[in-house]
């Protein structure tokens, strides 16, 4: 039973057609990368899947429900509920310390509980940086910061926007490292990258070219071995 | 229990916001102190401005003459009485007057026996060439008799209780000395301290202390022909005062001088006009400036809100952050700012009427609320569009 | 370039240019309407204390002053009618703001039909003579402005004929013999002139005017046969407040030097403005009333330093309020102008672009503002005092200067945080 499917999908502004009638599905435990060039309708994708934004045609269902026609606050609380948002610039709030960016969303959810936040953390190997500020962590670790508070409220689907983009190699294996742990655990992971090689790690690759998807590549069979190559680099 | 960490986290989260981006907020804090110091000072002052300058105007003298009913003159009893009756504290200044006359010369002329130190606060317009001490001479006497400072002359009249004989023409000069001389009369020498100045008719007068007079006429107790009295009131106040004097004390007949106390409450209404504008002018002023800096700091919220909302926030929780840090910021920078705004409110008091200054203190709440308030406003209004604040923006770089 | 990327800027952070360019508005209107109204306040309120009445009092030289202390004697010293109106020939005859010549005595008055005969003192002088000097200068002068705080019953006798047999008197009087208006009085002198008047009106000064009646001055001269006889003037004139010079000047003019004489006779002490008055008018001596000219000064000084202390107070305030926006302002735009360091821009080229940006703002909302706070001033003249307020061109220079000052000083805190930060900062998106 696919956990989030696209069904004739279409997005205009204006004149532009950002997508043009989408045919997606996604199984549960899968691990998709959705690549492109500049303009290709990236963004646009993983607004409507962030349950950020509505297609203006078709119908999308997140979990068995369609939520094309939702308006924002009903997205908001589905958004809350079902996915987990990375981002480029990891976007941690500047005054508060690892572990209240990872309660925040607790907060928003339900409950923060401060001993499950530094579990998150741990598992993203921050323990020890729990109580620094955004600003005395580096780059990757402000992004593990962000994938355990994406992780904290256990969403249906990990939705990440160029995670890597602004990580330098090692700091990228670290993360595709966390990402292979979190597949292995079942979770459903959705990555928008322009890294090629961000992109061939995961199970499956679809390239969007003007609003179209124009490639779905299975890569099941190189999905270990494109791993472990990763993990070593 | 789950409430309570809930609560805790948001205390948390608004107290972090402040605390750790205090180097950035101090602007913030600094426009909302200005705007509040602005506010209770001027406030302060102008509800001080009547009381303030209503003492300035006791320069123009005495505003309340008191006279006997009777013929017995006023005691000290009477003025002690009327003391405790106006209130001590609003008492600038209180001048008993007894009034003999006298003779230089062959010549008739007016002693007024007073309180001297009283005198001078009743009279600051008085100018004194000399010093302010018995015995002192209007400059109309020290003119016509050529006199000057450390220069001595001789009074002659008649003690107290006792008649004059009138100088007959068929007595000769030898009965005429006896008379002058009789134990009915007095004559004393005095020097010139200091020769008075006022441009009014107190130059015609000769001044000394009570209790000189009182020796010279040979009349140990005390008793006034007028009161001068310069009081801290306004015409009604004033009003309000003789009529309590005239209930209470019967025997003393007061009259406000109508002169002095119309005339300074039209111009003293126009003064708190004056200083009443200029308070909101600057107010108004002062708001918009407390809030145009506020909002200047706004685009960085809008980041925050959108990461906010992409993480799950609904607009309440946004709202909620952003109300309570706004109160939280309006309240510190409103509490400096009030005592600030007192501060300065006495120095200006200080330096202009050389006096403290009655605190309004419930200045400190109204100050606070209203900084509280647009504090509240200036980080919301802004981004009252909260709802529209896409959370998609957080996606992609700016 | 530069002057395209200012621009641009300017266009482009339309909304922020604007918020720094309305605060430089609020600020600078505010200021310059203090200043305007500082520095005008002390001519208000010294007009406002004329409320006061006369501050110079011009008598016969010889006049002794025994006679109006014990009621005693009438003075036969005279001064001149005419010689009244030469008053505003003076050199601060500008400054004379009103004046009215006094003849005083003493009159029997008597009421037909009534049992009443008594001997009280009689006023006579313009209540408001209006007269066209010799320079066809047109004026209006009299008692009346000089009175402020009567409070009459009926009402003010005119300078028309009709009044000419018209009186008022003082309301101790009235209520000792039972006098109201509309009352036929009958005037005699000692020389025999004998006039029947109607009470028009009857004041209550609180002082010692209450016990006396007051008619026109061509009345009482009539009466008393002293055609264009005055026995005093009373002036109100605008002075300058006191200082040592005046104290001096006022003991003894010729104890001045030259270059003292001229500062003093050009400044409008009341020492000098009487001193001019002895000049024209023949046997006359004026003297300033202490009570009256000397509380002036006290009232004025003290109503000015608080003006002046409120003003400082308020122009900081928006002094600081602009720099402050201006900092916000700066540092919000950090990121922009960094990324202009990222491309190779020196610091002292952003630190120009900056301030260009910041001056060209602050000096179209200097203008505005200028021109409001000059609305700002008339209205709080016109709301207070009823009168225009005098718009002072220092002001331009001074808020001129303390807003260029304002801006470099709210731009510091920002360029030194500019200079601070690293191009890979800006592009890493802390």
């Amino acid at each position: 039973m696919p956990i989030l499917e696209l069904k004739n999908v279409s997005k205009i502004y204006g004149s532009l057609r950002a997508l043009s009638d989408i045919n997606l599905s996604v199984n549960a435990g899968d691990w998709l990368s959705i690549m492109g060039p500049s303009g290709s309708g990236k963004t646009t994708m993983i607004n409507i899947i962030g349950c950020m934004d509505t297609p203006s045609t078709g119908s999308v269902i997140l979990d068995g429900v369609d939520i094309s026609k939702e308006n924002a606050a009903n997205l908001t609380r589905i958004r809350r509920d079902k996915i987990g948002l990375i981002f480029q610039q990891f976007h941690l709030i500047s005054y508060l310390t690892a572990v209240e960016n990872v309660m925040i969303a607790q907060y928003y959810h339900s409950m923060p509980d401060e001993a499950e936040a530094m579990e998150a953390l741990e598992k993203v190997g921050l323990r020890e940086r729990a109580h620094h500020l955004p600003a005395q962590l580096s780059g990757g670790e402000q992004q593990r910061v962000c994938i355990a508070r994406a992780l904290i409220n256990s969403p249906q689907i990990l939705l990440g926007d160029e995670p890597t983009g602004n990580l330098d190699e090692e700091n990228e294996g670290i993360v595709v490292d966390i990402f292979r742990r979190l597949h292995d655990e079942g979770v459903t992971i959705i990555i928008v990258t322009h890294d090629p090689e961000v992109g061939d790690v995961a199970q499956r690759k679809i390239i969007l070219e003007h609003g179209k998807v124009i490639q779905d590549i299975d890569q099941s069979a190189t999905f270990g071995e494109a791993l472990k190559l990763k993990s070593k680099g | 229990m789950g409430n309570n960490s809930r609560k805790k986290m948001y205390l948390r989260m608004i107290t972090s916001s402040l605390i750790r981006r205090a180097s950035r907020l101090i602007i913030a804090v600094l426009a909302i102190a200005i705007g509040a110091t602005i506010l209770s000072g001027l406030v302060t002052i102008y509800y001080d401005i009547p009381e303030q300058l209503g003492r300035e105007f006791r320069s123009y003298g005495a505003n309340l003459i008191i006279l006997p009913s009777g013929d017995f003159g006023i005691t000290r009893a009477d003025i002690d009485k009327l003391k405790n009756l106006i209130g001590r504290e609003k008492i600038v200044g209180l001048a008993p007057y007894r009034y003999q006359t006298v003779k230089i010369n062959e010549q008739p002329y007016l002693l007024a026996g007073t309180d001297l130190h009283e005198a001078k606060q009743n009279s600051p317009f008085w100018y004194i060439e000399g010093d302010w001490q018995n015995v002192m001479i209007g400059r109309e006497i020290a003119e016509t008799l050529d006199l000057n400072i450390g220069d001595t002359f001789t009074v002659k009249g008649v003690k107290y209780g006792e008649q004059a004989e009138a100088s007959k023409q068929n007595l000769s000069a030898e009965e005429n000395k006896t008379r002058d001389f009789g134990s009915q009369n007095f004559s004393k020498k005095l020097q010139v301290k200091g020769i008075v100045t006022t441009g009014g008719a107190e130059e015609g007068f000769i001044f000394s202390d009570m209790a000189l007079l009182n020796e010279m006429i040979a009349d140990e107790n005390f008793k006034a022909d007028v009161l001068e009295c310069s009081i801290v009131a306004n015409a009604e106040e004033l009003n309000e005062l003789t009529n309590k004097i005239s209930e209470h004390i019967p025997n003393l007949s007061p009259k406000a001088v109508r002169r002095l106390t119309q005339s300074q409450d039209i111009v003293l209404g126009k003064l708190q006009a004056l200083v009443l504008l200029v308070t909101i002018v600057v107010l108004i002023i002062t708001m918009i400036s407390v809030y145009t800096t506020m909002t200047a700091m706004v685009a960085e919220r809008r980041k925050e809100i959108a990461l906010k909302k992409a993480l799950g926030a609904e607009n309440k929780f946004v709202i909620g952050e952003l109300l309570g840090e706004g109160i939280l910021l309006g309240f510190i920078g409103g509490a400096a700012g009030v005592f600030l705004g007192f501060e300065f409110a006495l120095r200006v008091s200080l330096n202009v009427f050389g006096r403290g200054i009655n605190f309004q203190w419930a200045l400190i709440p109204i100050t606070i609320i209203i900084f509280i308030a647009i504090t509240v406003i200036a980080s919301i209004l802004p981004v009252r569009h909260v709802m529209d604040i896409h959370p998609a923006i957080v996606l992609k770089g700016e | 370039m530069f002057l395209r990327m200012i621009l641009k800027t300017l266009a482009r952070q339309k909304s922020k240019m604007l918020m720094i360019a309305f605060t430089v508005v609020l600020g600078v209107s505010l200021s310059t309407a203090m200043i305007n109204v500082m520095l005008g306040v002390g001519d208000k309120v010294n007009r406002e204390l004329k409320v006061y009445g006369a501050n110079i009092n011009v008598k016969h030289k010889d006049a002794a002053i025994m006679g109006e202390l014990y009621g005693l004697g009438v003075n036969d010293k005279f001064l001149y009618e005419e010689d009244a109106l030469k008053l505003k020939t003076i050199f601060w005859g500008f400054n004379i703001i009103d004046f009215a010549p006094i003849l005083e005595s003493k009159i029997i008055l008597t009421a037909p039909g009534k049992n009443l005969r008594a001997e009280v003192p009689i006023n006579g002088t313009w209540i408001e003579k209006h007269a066209i000097l010799q320079t066809g200068e047109e004026l209006n002068t009299g008692l009346r402005a000089l009175r402020t705080w009567w409070d009459v019953k009926g009402e003010w006798i005119s300078e028309n004929e009709a009044d000419l047999n018209s009186v008022m008197i003082g309301n101790s009087l009235a209520s000792k013999y039972n006098i109201n208006v509309g009352d036929a009085l009958r005037l005699s002198s000692n020389n025999g002139v004998v006039k029947n008047v109607i009470v028009k009106g009857i004041y209550n000064d609180g002082g010692n005017a209450d016990e006396a009646v007051l008619t026109n001055l061509t009345t009482a001269q009539e009466l008393l046969n002293l055609s264009g006889k005055i026995s005093s003037i009373e002036v109100s004139a605008l002075t300058t407040p006191d200082n040592d010079l005046a104290r001096k000047a006022a003991q003894n003019p010729s104890s001045l030097s030259a270059e003292e004489y001229e500062t003093w006779y050009c400044t409008a002490y009341v020492s000098a403005i009487c001193h001019q008055i002895q000049e024209v008018v023949r046997d006359g001596v004026a003297r300033a009333v202490r009570q009256v000219a000397e509380s002036e000064g006290t009232i004025l000084n003290k109503t000015t330093l608080l003006m002046i202390l409120i003003t400082i107070l308020s122009s900081i305030g928006s002094a600081l309020a602009i720099s402050n926006l201006i900092t916000a302002s700066v540092i919000e735009r950090s990121q922009e102008l960094g990324l202009l360091k990222a491309l190779g821009a020196y610091n002292y080229q952003i630190i120009l672009l900056v301030l260009a940006e910041v001056m060209l703002t602050g000096l179209a909302g200097g203008i505005v503002g200028y021109f409001l706070g000059i609305a700002f001033a008339q209205i709080i003249g016109q709301t207070v005092f009823g009168s225009y307020i005098e718009i002072a061109q220092v002001v331009i220079l001074i808020v001129g200067i303390i807003l260029f000052l304002v801006t470099i000083a709210g731009s510091i805190p920002a360029i030194r945080y500019l200079m601070a930060l690293k191009p890979t900062e800006v592009l890493h998106g802390k």
